[in-house]
C-alpha cells in the first residue's frame, strides 16, 4: 500500500476532511506564526499606538500627571508643531540630507564599482579596504569628522593653511558657515554609505552577463556606451536593493549630526532627528516630541510609497 | 624608678602629640557603617579633570566592605538627559547621582530629600548660599560638592608689555589695566586682535546652556534680568539687545573665536591653554591644568584672575559684578536601591579629607574648614596666585554669588534662547528681533509650566 500526499490509501475515493481536521490544517500555518506576530505587536505595534496616544496629550518626562487626554486640547500638539518654524526648518534641512547623502554616496559608489570590478590584481585587499568605514560606529565617524573640520585644529584647515589656501588656522568655520556645516555632515555620512553601497553594485556589477558585453564589443560599443546602455540599465535590480537600504539606513546619521553639531549653531543644521530629542529629552515635552514624530513618520510613509510607484513604474516601462 | 616614670610621660606626651596632629589632620567621614555586600551605583560626571577625583573610592570600599559602581561617566548635560529618562521610566537605579544646582529644580519629586539624613553638624561646614541654592520647598535635595563661579582669566604678558600698554594708550586714551567691566573688556579684547598680540581678544562657551548662562551673567551684571518678579520674561529690554549686539560685534568682528558656537568648557579651556585668547571668563576648576607646563605650556605661569567683571554702563547704578554661580553635587533618586549607602558614600565623598584632596586639584571647596585649610596651604606657597585665587574665590562666593532661577523650565528657556543668541552672533537675525522671539517662546513655556495661573 501506498500513501498519497494527502494521506490517503491508493484506490479509495477521496473522502472531504472532517470539519475538525480542516480549521488545524487552515490554523496551523498561523499558530505557527503567532509568537512572531505577537512579539512584533508588543515590541512594535504596542509603543507605536502608546507614541501615538501621547502624541495627543500635553505629557512632560518629568509630570507624570501630564499624561492626561483631554479631548478639547487633542490636537494641541499638532497645532504647535504646524506653527513651528524650527519643525519646517528641521523638515528642510533632512529633506536635503537624504537627497544630497543618498545621491552622492550613490554616484560615488558606482563610480568605485565599476573601477573596483576592473581591478585585477589586489581586488581583494582593496575591497577590505572599501570595508574599513563600516567598522566605525556611526558616534565614532562623527568624532572624527568633528576633528577633521575643527575650526583652529582640525585636518582640514590645517591642509588648506599649509598650501597658503587661507591665512589662518581658524578662518573656515566648517561646523558653523552655511552652508559648510550641512556639508561637512554629508561629506561624513557619504563617507559612512559608501562601503555599503560599493559592496552591493560590486556583487552585481560581477554577475552582469559577460556575453552581453562581448556582442556590444563586436557591435564596435565604446566604453561609455556600454555603461549607459548595458551596465547602468542591468544593474538597476541592485541599485534599488542599494538605494532602499540607504534610504532606510539613513536614521544611523543621526549619532553624526548629533556628535558634529548637534543640529546648531542657530538650528542652522537642525534635522528631524535632533530636534525630537531636544524637544522629548532636553526640553522633556514628550507630548510635542511624540507628535513631532508621528509626523515626520507619515511624511517617511508617504515618501516611500511615492518612491516604490516609481520604482513599480520604472521597472515596468523598461 | 624616675627614669621610668620619665619615660611615660614622654610617652604620654608623645601620644598626646599624635593624637592632636591627628585631629589637625583633615578627616574622612562616611566610614562608619559596614556596608559589606553592598554594590552602590553611582552616575557621575567625567572628561575633563574630574575623574581625578575619583580616585578616593578605593578607601570608601575597603574601609566599609562596599563596592562602587560607576554606571555612567558624562559630561553635565549629557547626565542630565540621562537623569531624566531614567527618572520618566522608573530606570534610576543608581543609589547616587552626580546633579547641578542649576538642574536640581526638574528632578524634584525623583530625588530623596536630604535632611533628615544628615545632623546639623554634618551640614554646618557647607557655605550656607550654596546649602540655600541646594533647597527647595524646604527640602535639601543635594550635598554640594564643588562651588562654581568664574573669575576673569588674563594672559599676563600683554598687561605687563610696556610697548603694548603705550599703544594701548596712545589708541584709546585708556591705561592698560586687567578688565574689570565689559566695556573695559571689549576695548581690550579688540585692540590685542586688532594689533596682533592674541589671536582672540575673548572666548565664551557658545552654545547649550552655558551659552545661555554666558548671555545671562552679561545681563544681570549690566542691572538686567531675564524675568521679572512675575515671571514675565525681560531679557529682551535695552540691555539684553546691547549685550546680544556685543556678542554679534565680537563675532562679526573675529574677536572671538569663529567655532565660539561649537564650544563647551573644554574647548574654551583649549583655546587659553594654548595661549591664542587673551581674555576669558572660567570657573576656578582649570586652575592646576593651566599651571602645568606639560599641559600648557604657552599660559603655565603666564595668567592672572580677577574680579567677574561688572557690566555694561548702559544699567546705571544697576550694575554689579558678573557671579553666575552655582555648586557641583551628589543627590540620591528616591528610587535608589540602597539609599542609606549612597548616603554614605555621600557622606564621604563630601567629607573635609576628600574636599581638601579635590582641592589640591583646583577645584574650589564648598565646605568653610576646607577653604581655611587651603588659604593656609596657600600662604606657603612660592607662587603669590596660589593664594590670591582663593582669597579672590572667597570674595566671589561671599558677595557675587548669583544662581540663575531655580525653576525647572530653567534647561527648556535655555534651549529656547541660546539658539537665538547664537543666531543673533552669526547675524542671523538681528538682535531685537531674536530676543523678541525667544520672549514671545519662553512665555508660552512658562504659561504651559502654570505660571499665570
Amino acid at each position: 500500500m501506498t500513501i498519497n500526499r494527502a494521506g490517503k490509501t491508493q484506490g479509495e475515493a477521496p473522502q472531504p476532511a472532517p470539519r475538525s481536521n480542516r480549521l488545524e490544517a487552515g490554523t496551523f500555518p498561523y499558530m505557527l506564526i503567532l509568537p512572531s506576530i505577537a512579539v512584533i505587536l508588543l515590541v512594535v505595534g504596542f509603543p507605536l499606538l502608546y507614541s501615538l496616544y501621547v502624541s495627543f496629550t500635553p505629557y512632560e518626562l518629568l509630570r507624570p500627571n501630564s499624561l492626561n487626554f483631554t479631548l478639547g486640547k487633542a490636537l494641541r500638539n499638532y497645532e504647535k508643531l504646524l506653527n513651528d518654524a524650527i519643525f519646517w526648518r528641521s523638515l528642510g534641512n533632512t529633506i536635503i540630507f537624504l537627497a544630497v547623502s543618498v545621491n552622492l554616496s550613490y554616484l560615488l559608489s558606482l563610480a568605485l564599482s565599476q573601477l573596483l570590478a576592473r581591478v585585477t590584481v589586489g581586488q581583494g585587499i582593496l575591497r577590505t579596504l572599501l570595508m574599513v568605514p563600516m567598522m566605525f560606529a556611526p558616534i565614532l565617524v562623527g568624532m572624527q569628522f568633528r576633528w577633521f573640520f575643527n575650526a583652529s585644529v582640525g585636518l582640514v584647515n590645517n591642509f588648506l593653511y599649509s598650501l597658503g589656501l587661507i591665512q589662518a588656522q581658524g578662518q573656515i568655520a566648517w561646523l558653523v558657515d552655511v552652508p559648510l556645516g550641512m556639508f561637512s555632515i554629508i561629506v561624513a555620512s557619504v563617507w559612512m554609505n559608501i562601503p555599503v553601497l560599493t559592496i552591493i553594485l560590486l556583487a552585481g556589477t560581477l554577475s552582469l552577463p559577460a556575453e552581453t558585453f562581448e556582442a556590444a564589443e563586436v557591435d564596435g560599443a565604446s566604453g561609455w556606451q556600454k555603461f549607459r546602455f548595458i551596465t547602468f540599465p542591468l544593474l538597476a535590480p541592485f541599485s534599488y536593493i542599494a538605494l532602499t537600504i540607504m534610504s532606510l539606513d539613513i536614521a544611523r546619521a543621526f549619532d553624526i549630526v548629533r556628535i558634529m553639531t548637534d543640529g546648531g549653531p542657530a538650528h542652522r543644521t537642525e534635522m528631524l532627528w535632533t530636534y525630537i530629542t531636544r524637544l522629548s529629552i532636553e526640553n522633556t515635552k514628550f507630548g510635542l516630541g511624540s507628535a513631532m514624530s508621528w509626523v515626520t513618520v507619515s511624511l517617511s510613509v508617504l515618501f516611500t510609497l511615492y518612491f516604490f510607484r516609481q520604482l513599480v513604474k520604472a521597472r515596468i516601462v523598461r | 624608678m624616675l627614669i621610668r616614670r620619665l619615660f611615660f610621660v614622654v610617652l604620654a606626651l608623645a601620644l598626646l602629640i599624635t593624637v592632636a596632629a591627628a585631629q589637625d589632620e583633615p578627616q574622612y567621614a562616611g566610614l562608619d557603617m559596614d556596608l559589606s555586600g553592598i554594590t552602590i551605583k553611582m552616575a557621575n560626571i567625567g572628561g575633563g579633570t574630574y575623574e581625578a577625583m575619583y580616585e578616593s573610592i578605593p578607601i570608601f570600599e575597603e574601609a566599609t566592605g562596599a563596592t562602587v559602581e560607576i554606571v555612567a561617566l558624562l559630561d553635565g548635560f549629557a547626565i542630565d538627559q540621562k537623569l531624566k529618562v531614567d527618572f520618566a521610566t522608573g530606570a534610576a537605579d543608581y543609589d547616587v547621582a552626580w546633579d547641578h544646582t542649576s538642574f536640581v529644580a526638574q528632578y524634584t519629586p525623583f530625588l530623596l530629600p536630604l535632611q533628615d539624613h544628615f545632623s546639623e553638624e554634618e551640614l554646618a561646614p557647607f557655605s550656607p548660599a550654596i546649602l540655600d541654592a541646594a533647597t527647595i520647598d524646604g527640602n535639601l535635595y543635594l550635598i554640594p560638592r564643588h562651588a562654581d563661579i568664574s573669575p576673569i582669566h588674563y594672559r599676563k604678558d600683554l598687561y605687563e608689555d610696556e610697548a603694548i600698554a603705550a599703544a594701548y594708550m596712545e589708541a584709546t586714551g585708556e591705561a592698560l589695566a586687567v578688565p574689570t567691566t565689559l566695556e573695559q573688556i571689549d576695548h581690550q579684547a579688540r585692540f590685542f586682535v586688532e594689533n596682533g598680540h592674541s589671536t582672540y581678544g575673548y572666548t565664551l562657551a557658545g552654545r547649550d546652556e552655558a551659552l545661555n548662562g554666558r548671555f545671562y551673567e552679561m545681563v544681570f551684571a549690566s542691572g538686567g534680568a531675564m524675568f521679572d518678579e512675575n515671571w514675565e520674561p525681560v531679557f529682551n529690554d535695552e540691555i539684553g539687545v546691547a549685550v546680544a549686539e556685543m556678542l554679534h560685534g565680537w563675532y562679526s568682528d573675529g574677536i572671538i573665536p569663529a567655532d565660539t558656537t561649537s564650544l563647551v568648557w573644554d574647548g574654551v579651556a583649549a583655546y587659553f591653554c594654548n595661549g591664542d585668547t587673551a581674555i576669558k571668563l572660567e570657573w576656578y576648576g582649570w586652575y592646576a591644568y593651566f599651571q602645568d607646563p606639560d599641559n600648557c605650556p604657552a599660559i603655565s605661569e603666564n595668567f592672572g584672575l580677577a574680579r567677574g567683571f561688572t557690566g555694561l554702563s548702559l544699567g546705571g547704578d544697576a550694575v554689579r559684578p558678573s557671579g553666575w554661580a552655582g555648586a557641583h553635587a551628589f543627590s540620591v533618586p528616591a528610587s535608589a536601591p540602597n539609599p542609606q549607602a549612597g548616603i554614605q558614600l555621600i557622606k564621604f565623598l563630601s567629607s573635609e579629607r576628600v574636599a581638601y584632596e579635590e582641592a589640591l586639584l583646583g577645584y574650589l571647596p564648598t565646605r568653610d574648614d576646607v577653604w581655611d585649610r587651603v588659604i593656609a596651604d596657600a600662604a606657603e606657597s612660592d607662587r603669590p596666585l596660589d593664594r590670591e585665587r582663593l582669597e579672590l574665590a572667597k570674595l566671589q562666593v561671599a558677595e557675587d554669588f548669583k544662581t540663575p532661577p531655580l525653576i525647572a523650565e530653567w534647561i527648556p528657556f535655555s534651549n529656547i534662547l541660546y539658539p537665538k543668541v547664537q543666531a543673533i552672533m552669526l547675524g542671523d537675525i538681528g538682535a531685537q528681533e531674536g530676543l523678541d522671539q525667544a520672549a514671545a517662546e519662553t512665555r508660552e513655556l512658562m504659561a504651559d509650566a502654570g505660571y499665570y495661573g
